[in-house]
C-alpha cells in the first residue's frame, strides 16, 4: 500500500493520545470478534465434514476436529456423482455468460451508440423493469416455460429458459450502456464510413474495447449462476440435470448429515476460490452495480 | 419522432416520405434489439401483465377459467393465515432493521479507522456473502439444531443459557432467520458504506481538527452527512428486499412451526405449486406488489421533502 492519506476520523495527532489509543484497540478487538463470527461457521462446517463418522456424531460435537479424513472428499465426490452436478453447473454457466454478454451487450450498444428515434421509450420500459418487484410474474412465467406461447414447447428439464432469463438483465444492460458511452463516437463513425455493418462494429470494435467490463460482467454472472436457486429448482426436476445448489437442496432429506456437510463444502469452495482469484473485478463490479442503483 | 410529426401536421406526403426514410436508415438498428425485447416481453413484461389479469379469474392449472372479479382477493384476504402472514412479513422487515441496519454502518466506520489488518477485516466481513444463499441457510440450519447437541446451543450453554428451540420456537423463528440473513448480507452493504466513506475529503477532517472539533463532532458533522444519502437508499432497498423474503424461510422452516415464519411470497408460492391454486397465488402477489409500491412511493415522497429542506 502506498502512503495515501486515508480519510479516517481519527487524525494522526489524536491517535497518539492515550485515551484514543484505548478506544482504538477496543474497536480493533470488536472487529476481530466480528471477523471470527463471519469466518468460523463455514470453516467449522468444512472441517467437520472431514471428521470420521464416530466423531461426527459425538455428543457434544467437537469444536476443533480431532480427525481429518481427506479421502472422504474423494469417496463422496464419486459416490454421489458431484462431478455431474459440477459439469451441469458449468454448462449452464457457459450459456448464461454467452446470453448475458451477447444480448445485454447488444442492447447496451443499441441504447448507447445506435439510438434511433423512439429507442428512449424502450430504454425507459427496461429501466422500469428494475424498479418493479417481481411478486406477480412467477406463475405466468412458469406457465410460459412449461408451455411456451404460440410455439407450445415444454422447456422443463432444459437449460434454455435459464439462458433466456439471462438475457433479461436490466442491470447488465445499464452497466454496458454506461461503459459504451465512454467509447468515442468518432471510432464508430470511422468504422461505419469504412463500410462495417452495425453488428460488425459491435463485434469487432465495441466488444474488443470493452474487455475490462466484459471480465467484470462475466465473473459476476458466474457467481450469480452458482448462487441461483429458484428457477433452476423449478425447471430442473430431473436429477441428471441438477446444478450443485439444486442438488444440495434436494438431497438434504435423504443423505446422512456428514455427507450433507461435504455437499455444503463442495458448494462453498468454488465461489470463494473465484473471489480470491478475481477479487479486483468482483469488488469493482459491486461498485458499478451500486452506482447504477444509486 | 412525435415531435417531428406535430411540427408538420399539414404535410402528410412529406410525413410519409420521412417515415420511409427513417426505416431505410434504422431498420438494421432495430433488428439488433428485437431478440432482447422479445426475451423481455415473454419473460418479464407479459408475465407481469398476465399475472394481474389472471388474478381476476378462476384458474385451472395455470390457465384462466371463468371471470370471478375480486373473488380471489376476497378468498386470499379472508383466509385465516393471511393476517398472520402479513404481520410476519412486517416482523421480518422490522427485525431485519433492528438487527441488521446499523451493523454495516458501524462496521464500515470502524474498518475505515483501522490502521492494522484493514484488508483482512474487509475480506472477512465480505466472506459470508461469497457463500451461496441456500448453502448458508442449510449451514445455519445445522448450527441452530434445537437439541443440546446443536453447536449454538452448546456455545450458549457455556455461558449458562439453557438450550433454545430456535427455528422450532414460534417466538424465535423469525429472529433466528433474520440473524442468518444478516450474517450473510451485512458484509456487502458494509463494502458500499466503505466506498462512500473513502469519498470523504481528508482535508475536511484536518480542518475540523484545527478548529478544535473532537472525534465525536467530526463523526456527527462530517461522516454522517457524507453517508446519509446511502443510508436512505439502503433503507428502502432493505425494506423492499426483506419484504419479498422467500428462499430462507423455505429452506429453514417451510413457513413453520404452524405458519409462525410464513411470509407473503412463500405463501404465494405454496398457493401456486403446493395447492395448485394459481389464481389465489397471483392475487396474493398483487397484494404484496401494491403494498411494496405504496411503501416505495411514500419513501420517495419523504426523500423529496428532505431534499427540498
Amino acid at each position: 500500500m502506498s502512503k495515501v492519506k486515508t480519510a479516517g476520523i481519527i487524525g494522526d495527532l489524536e491517535y497518539k493520545t492515550a485515551k484514543v489509543k484505548v478506544f482504538y484497540w477496543l474497536y480493533f478487538a470488536i472487529m476481530v470478534c466480528v471477523s471470527l463470527i463471519c469466518i468460523l461457521p463455514p470453516v467449522w462446517v468444512i472441517l467437520s465434514s472431514l471428521k470420521d463418522i464416530k466423531e461426527f456424531y459425538a455428543i457434544p460435537p467437537t469444536i476443533i476436529p480431532r480427525s481429518l479424513h481427506f479421502d472422504k472428499i474423494w469417496n463422496t465426490w464419486n459416490e454421489f456423482r458431484f462431478l455431474r452436478y459440477y459439469a451441469n453447473t458449468s454448462y449452464l454457466t457457459l450459456g448464461t455468460v454467452a446470453f448475458t454478454v451477447f444480448f445485454n451487450g447488444l442492447a447496451g450498444y443499441f441504447f448507447s451508440k445506435l439510438k434511433p428515434t423512439g429507442s428512449a421509450f424502450f430504454f425507459l420500459l427496461i429501466l422500469w423493469t428494475v424498479l418493479l418487484p417481481n411478486t406477480i410474474g412467477i406463475v405466468p412465467l412458469f406457465s410460459n416455460i412449461v408451455d411456451f406461447p404460440l410455439l407450445h414447447i415444454n422447456f422443463t428439464n432444459t437449460y434454455w429458459p435459464l439462458w433466456f432469463l439471462a438475457a433479461v438483465n436490466p442491470v447488465a444492460i445499464l452497466i454496458f450502456k454506461n461503459f459504451f458511452d465512454t467509447i468515442p463516437a468518432s471510432l464508430v463513425e470511422a468504422a461505419h464510413i469504412d463500410g462495417a455493418s452495425k453488428i460488425g462494429i459491435f463485434l469487432r470494435i465495441v466488444l474488443p474495447l470493452s474487455i475490462p467490463i466484459l471480465i467484470t460482467i462475466t465473473i459476476l454472472t458466474i457467481n450469480g449462476v452458482w448462487n441461483d436457486f429458484f428457477w433452476p429448482y423449478m425447471i430442473l426436476k430431473d436429477q441428471s440435470k441438477w446444478t450443485v445448489i439444486v442438488a444440495i437442496y434436494n438431497l438434504r432429506s435423504t443423505l446422512p448429515a456428514d455427507i450433507q456437510f461435504l455437499g455444503l463444502t463442495f458448494a462453498i469452495v468454488p465461489p470463494v476460490l473465484l473471489f480470491l482469484f478475481f477479487q479486483r473485478y468482483i469488488v469493482q463490479g459491486y461498485a458499478i452495480a451500486g452506482g447504477v442503483k444509486g | 419522432m412525435s415531435a417531428n410529426i406535430s411540427m408538420q401536421p399539414y404535410a402528410p406526403k412529406k410525413r410519409k416520405a420521412k417515415f420511409i426514410m427513417y426505416w431505410i436508415k434504422e431498420w438494421s438498428s432495430w433488428l439488433l434489439i428485437v431478440p432482447t425485447l422479445l426475451f423481455f416481453f415473454f419473460f418479464s413484461w407479459q408475465p407481469l401483465l398476465s399475472g394481474i389479469w389472471l388474478s381476476f379469474f378462476k384458474t385451472k392449472g395455470f390457465k384462466a377459467d371463468g371471470f370471478v372479479g375480486f373473488q380471489n382477493y376476497i378468498d386470499v384476504i379472508q383466509n385465516s393465515v393471511f393476517q398472520q402472514t402479513l404481520i410476519n412479513t412486517f416482523m421480518y422487515v422490522i427485525w431485519s432493521l433492528v438487527i441488521g441496519f446499523v451493523i454495516p454502518i458501524v462496521v464500515a466506520v470502524i474498518i475505515n479507522e483501522m490502521r492494522q489488518w484493514n484488508s483482512w477485516f474487509r475480506f472477512s466481513v465480505y466472506f459470508p456473502s461469497l457463500i451461496p444463499g441456500i448453502a448458508a441457510s442449510l449451514l445455519w440450519a445445522f448450527l441452530f439444531e434445537p437439541s443440546e447437541n446443536g453447536v449454538i446451543n452448546m456455545l450458549i450453554g457455556k455461558i449458562g443459557i439453557h438450550p433454545l428451540q430456535w427455528l422450532q420456537d414460534p417466538h424465535l423463528t423469525i429472529v433466528t432467520i433474520v440473524l442468518t440473513i444478516t450474517w450473510r448480507s451485512f458484509g456487502a452493504t458494509t463494502l458500499l458504506y466503505l466506498a462512500s466513506l473513502q469519498g470523504v475529503n481528508s482535508e475536511l477532517y484536518e480542518a475540523a481538527s484545527i478548529d478544535g472539533a473532537d472525534i465525536w463532532r467530526k463523526f456527527r458533522n462530517i461522516t454522517i452527512p457524507q453517508i446519509a444519502p446511502l443510508i436512505g437508499l439502503t433503507l428502502i432497498l432493505q425494506i423492499s428486499g426483506v419484504f419479498q423474503i422467500f428462499n430462507e424461510p423455505l429452506v429453514l422452516t417451510e413457513g413453520g412451526p404452524n405458519n409462525a415464519s410464513m411470509t407473503l411470497q412463500l405463501q404465494s408460492y405454496f398457493y401456486a405449486f403446493r395447492y395448485f391454486e394459481a389464481g389465489h397465488s397471483v392475487a396474493l402477489g398483487v397484494v404484496t406488489f401494491v403494498i411494496l409500491m405504496v411503501m416505495t412511493i411514500y419513501y420517495f415522497r419523504i426523500q423529496k421533502k428532505w431534499d427540498r429542506e
